[in-house]
C-alpha cells in the first residue's frame, strides 16, 4: 500500500486566494502525483461537498474532501496558503491550512477510511494542530500526519 | 456517581466530520468528568454502536448529525439534537445542557409503537422482549422507507383514474396520454413498494450488504405474487443470510474485506435468496388458484359466508396473494356477467384505507403527525380502490391491525352482498359510482364497515397509549 501522505503531496506556500484557487491547487497536486486522472473532477467534487456544508473548522483549518471515480488511490493533500481564504469556518476566521482527503469511489476496504477518520479525530487535538502549524518543511509535516493517523488507530 | 451520556454522530459523506464530532464530544466529556459513549455513523457503517442497555442507563442523549441516526431508540430520554458542526464546535455546551437538565425529553415519531414495545417488554421477559424489540425495529425501518413509495405512486395512480377508469388503455375511447403517463410512473413507484420494504428490513439487520439481497428477495416476492407478507419474509431471510455469510467468512484474511463487500456478499447473498425464495413462492401461487375455485363455488350457496371470506381475504394481505385471489376471481366472474361478486370485493378493498383514514381523523391524539398526513392520503387511496395505502399501518403491528381491517372489510362485503349491489367495473373505487346499481347502499355498506374498523383501531391505539 502506497503511503497516503508524502512530502510531495504538500504545498506550504501556495498563492491561491480564493476557494476555486485552493481547489485547483489540490487538483494540480493530485494529478501531478498520479493520485487522480482529472483535475476537473476533483475541483467539481470538492465544490459539491462544500456546497452541502462548509468543511471549515477553526483556527484556520479546513478539511475539503471528496470521493470520486477519477481518484485512483486514497491520499491526503495539504495546501497551506500565504493569505487566508474565507471558508465560513466555525470561528469566522479566514482559513489557510487545508487538509484535503481524496478517496476513490471503489474504496470498499475500510483501512483507508479508518485512517482518514483518525486524521479527523486528530484535528480536534490541540497539540497536534499546534504541531502542524509549527512544521516548517513538507517532510516534517508529513511525519506528523503519518503519526497522527497510525497513532490514533486503536 | 459519574453522569453517563450516550451520543451519535454522522454526516452525509461520513469521512471527516462524523469522527471530529465524536472526538470533540469525548474530549469535552473527559474534561467535565462525564462518562460518554459515542456511536459514529460513517462511511464504513456504524461503529461503536450503542446497546439498548447503554441507552437505558444514560442520563441523556446527544445527537450531532446531519443524517438519520435512528433516533427512535432514544424515545423517552432527555435529548439534544444538533448539526454535526455544533458537535465539533461546542461539545462542552451540549454536555452541560444535559447535566443541567435542560434537554427536553424526546418522544419518537412512532410514539404508539414505542409504547407497545414497553408493553411487550413488561409482559415478556429477558431475551424474549429483546427479540420482539429487534424484529419490530427491523420492520419499522422497512415500513418507513416504503411509505413514500406508497403515497407517491398511489396518489399518481388515483389521479389517473380521474381521467376515466380506462384512461390508460390505448385501445379504449377514454384513452388519455397524460393519464397513461401518470398511471405508468405511479405504478412503477407502487411496484417497488414490496422490494423496498424487504430491502430496508434487511438493511436494518445487515446494513448495506443486506439491503442488496433484501431488494432482490422483495422483487422475487412481488413478481411471484407473494405480496407484502412475502416481502417481510424475504427481508428477514435476506438480512440473516448476510449475518450467516459474515460468520462463515470470518476466517478470511482482513485484506479480503474489500472483496467481501463488493463481491462475495452480493453474489452469494443473491444466489441464496433466490434458492430460498423460489420454493416459498410456488406454494403461495398454488394456494392462490385453489382459493379462486373455492370462492366461485361459495357465492351461490351462502352470501354471508362469502362476504366474510372475501372481506377477510382482501383485508388480510392488502394487495398480496389472498387479496389478489379474491380480486382476480371477481374480475373473471365479471367477464362472465356476474356483477355481484365484484361489488363485495371492491367494497372490501376500499374499506382498509378508509379504516385507517377515519381512525386518524377521529382519534388524532393517538397518531403521530406523519401518520395523520398518511391517513389523509388514505381517503384518496381508499376512494379509488387502492388497498395498499393501509399497508404501512398494518405492517407496523400486523397482529393487531390485520384482524381489525379484516373485520371492517368483511362487514363492508357482507352488507354489499345483502344489499345486492352490482358493480360492473373491476377498479376505480367511488369513481365508478355512476355505473353502480345500488350506489347509495354500496357507499353505505363501505362506510359502515370502515367506521366500525376505524373505531376499533382507534380504541386499540388509545389503549396502547394509556398503558
Amino acid at each position: 500500500m502506497k503511503k497516503m501522505i508524502q512530502p510531495a503531496y504538500i504545498q506550504l506556500q501556495a498563492t491561491a486566494t480564493s476557494q476555486q484557487g485552493v481547489f485547483q491547487t489540490i487538483a494540480d497536486i493530485a494529478v501531478a502525483n498520479g493520485i487522480a486522472s482529472s483535475q476537473e473532477a476533483i475541483v467539481e467534487g470538492l465544490k459539491a461537498r462544500e456546497k452541502e456544508s462548509t468543511t471549515g473548522f477553526q483556527e484556520g483549518f479546513a478539511i475539503p474532501h471528496t470521493q470520486a471515480e477519477e481518484v485512483s488511490q486514497p491520499a491526503i493533500i495539504i495546501v497551506r496558503t500565504e493569505t487566508g481564504v474565507d471558508w465560513e469556518s466555525f470561528d469566522g476566521k479566514p482559513t489557510f491550512f487545508f487538509l484535503s482527503l481524496l478517496i476513490p469511489k471503489s474504496e470498499a476496504g475500510t483501512t483507508h477510511l479508518q485512517a482518514l477518520s483518525a486524521l479527523s479525530r486528530a484535528l480536534i487535538n490541540e497539540d497536534i494542530r499546534q504541531a502542524m502549524l509549527r512544521a516548517t518543511t513538507s517532510t516534517e509535516l508529513a511525519t506528523i500526519i503519518s503519526q497522527a493517523i497510525s497513532g490514533e488507530d486503536d | 456517581m459519574k453522569k453517563k451520556i450516550v451520543a451519535a454522530t454522522g454526516c452525509p459523506t461520513g469521512i471527516a466530520h462524523t469522527f471530529m464530532a465524536a472526538e470533540a464530544l469525548q474530549k469535552a466529556a473527559e474534561k467535565l468528568g462525564v462518562e460518554i459513549k459515542v456511536e459514529t455513523h460513517g462511511q464504513v457503517g456504524i461503529e461503536n454502536a450503542l446497546t439498548a442497555q447503554e441507552i437505558k442507563e444514560a442520563d441523556g442523549v446527544i445527537i450531532a448529525a446531519d443524517k438519520d441516526v435512528q433516533a427512535d431508540r432514544f424515545h423517552g430520554k432527555p435529548l439534544i439534537d444538533v448539526s454535526v458542526a455544533k458537535g465539533i464546535k461546542e461539545p462542552e455546551h451540549l454536555i452541560e445542557q444535559i447535566l443541567q437538565g435542560k434537554a427536553p425529553v424526546y418522544y419518537a415519531a412512532d410514539y404508539d409503537g414505542a409504547k407497545q414495545e414497553t408493553d411487550q417488554e413488561s409482559t415478556t421477559k429477558g431475551n424474549n422482549s429483546k427479540w420482539v424489540h429487534t424484529v419490530y425495529k427491523h420492520l419499522m425501518n422497512g415500513v418507513s422507507h416504503m411509505l413514500p413509495f406508497v403515497v407517491g405512486g398511489g396518489v399518481l395512480i388515483a389521479i389517473s383514474f380521474l381521467f376515466g377508469i380506462y384512461s390508460a388503455d390505448p385501445d379504449h375511447e377514454q384513452y388519455n396520454e397524460f393519464a397513461a403517463l401518470l398511471k405508468e410512473v405511479g405504478g412503477l413507484g407502487f411496484s417497488l413498494m414490496v422490494p423496498i420494504l424487504a430491502a430496508f428490513i434487511a438493511e436494518s439487520i445487515a446494513k448495506r450488504p443486506g439491503m442488496v439481497v433484501g431488494f432482490i428477495g422483495g422483487l422475487l416476492a412481488s413478481q411471484g405474487g407473494a405480496g407484502f407478507l412475502g416481502g417481510i419474509l424475504a427481508g428477514f431471510i435476506a438480512g440473516y443470510i448476510i449475518i450467516l455469510l459474515q460468520k462463515l467468512l470470518k476466517g478470511l484474511p482482513r485484506s479480503l474485506d474489500g472483496l467481501k463487500s463488493i463481491f462475495l456478499y452480493p453474489v452469494l447473498g443473491i444466489f441464496l435468496i433466490g434458492i430460498i425464495m423460489k420454493p416459498i413462492i410456488i406454494p403461495v401461487t398454488g394456494l392462490n388458484e385453489g382459493l379462486m375455485d373455492f370462492l366461485a363455488s361459495v357465492q351461490s350457496t351462502n352470501p354471508l359466508l362469502l362476504g366474510l371470506i372475501v372481506g377477510a381475504m382482501c383485508g388480510f394481505d392488502m394487495g398480496g396473494p389472498f387479496n389478489k385471489a379474491a380480486y382476480v376471481t371477481g374480475t373473471m366472474l365479471l367477464a362472465e356477467g356476474n356483477l355481484y361478486f365484484m361489488a363485495g370485493v371492491s367494497a372490501a378493498c376500499i374499506a382498509p384505507p378508509l379504516i385507517i383514514a377515519f381512525a386518524t381523523v377521529i382519534f388524532p391524539k393517538y397518531f403521530t403527525k406523519e401518520e395523520r398526513n398518511a391517513g389523509a392520503v388514505n381517503f384518496i387511496l381508499g376512494s379509488t380502490h387502492i388497498t395498499e395505502g393501509a399497508i404501512p399501518f398494518a405492517a407496523k403491528n400486523p397482529i393487531v391491525v390485520l384482524p381489525i381491517i379484516m373485520l371492517g372489510s368483511s362487514i363492508a362485503a357482507i352488507l354489499t352482498y345483502l344489499f345486492k349491489v352490482q358493480v360492473p367495473a373491476p377498479h376505480g373505487g367511488f369513481l365508478v359510482l355512476p355505473v353502480v346499481t345500488g350506489a347509495f347502499q354500496w357507499v353505505l355498506a363501505i362506510l359502515i364497515g370502515s367506521l366500525v374498523g376505524a373505531f376499533i383501531y382507534g380504541f386499540s391505539r388509545k389503549k396502547a397509549a394509556q398503558k
